[in-house]
């Protein structure tokens, strides 16, 4: 079993590695999606408890012969090493995707509202469209013009 | 017959069922809470798939709960 002290982790025959990841610093949100870009290379378990620590164990993808231990174990370090990048990485998302929040969900918002016709607009714009100087309703004509208009139809039925 | 143990505090058996509905062709499986975890029989399993299936269905269960 081969221990790395500055890494915390162990290569057990070159066959798997295992380490330990602090729940403190990284979320188990984080833990996952890191893993998730390993799982075309190594096969990942996880084990332990949440809120305290997460054991992982990967396995390489592929034969397992015996010449290639030695290349396996130089290989799983290396995966080792790539798989706390990716923590940081996935860690570092996490913030700033909390941080932006609020932005995120106001461009969204302002575009869908963008993209919904409004109907006051519509109205509004219908309105300016018509031609002021029609009077189908007769509504711009004063009392006395209709009233005039009136009398003349009384007098011309009385005749 | 293989044996997989997920704990209930990382995997959640909503994954591993539709985990199993994607590979229930090529073995049978059964499922039963057992001492805080998901555990999962393995048996029946398809000759060509033998070597890789338990660890490919672990990781499959994974990447879901991503």
């Amino acid at each position: 079993m081969k221990k790395d002290k500055d890494f915390n982790f162990k290569i057990n025959g070159g066959k798997s590695l295992g380490f330990t990841i602090n729940t403190k610093i990284y979320s188990l949100a984080s833990i996952y999606q890191a893993a998730y870009l390993f799982l075309d290379r190594a096969y990942v378990y996880l084990d332990g408890d949440p809120e305290k620590e997460i054991k992982v164990v990967m396995k390489l993808k592929g034969p397992s012969f015996a010449k290639a231990t030695e290349g396996r174990g130089q290989e799983l370090e290396r995966i080792a090493g790539e798989f706390y990048n990716e923590l940081l990485n996935q860690l570092l998302r996490e913030k700033v995707s909390e941080t932006n929040a609020k932005i995120r969900e106001y461009i969204v918002a302002q575009a869908l509202y963008n993209a919904v016709p409004n109907e006051v607009d519509e109205l509004l714009k219908e309105v300016e469209e018509e031609d002021w100087q029609e009077d189908p309703l007769g509504i711009a004509k004063t009392w006395e013009e209709t009233q005039s208009k009136k009398d003349k139809k009384q007098k011309t039925k009385n005749k | 017959m293989e044996v997989i143990q997920f704990n209930k505090k990382i995997y959640n058996l909503e994954a591993v069922k539709k985990a199993i509905g994607e590979f229930k062709n090529l073995a049978n499986f059964t499922v039963k809470d057992f001492n805080g975890n998901i555990e999962v029989k393995i048996d029946k399993i398809d000759q060509d798939f033998k070597d890789v299936l338990k660890d490919e269905f672990s990781n499959y269960v994974l990447g879901l709960m991503s």
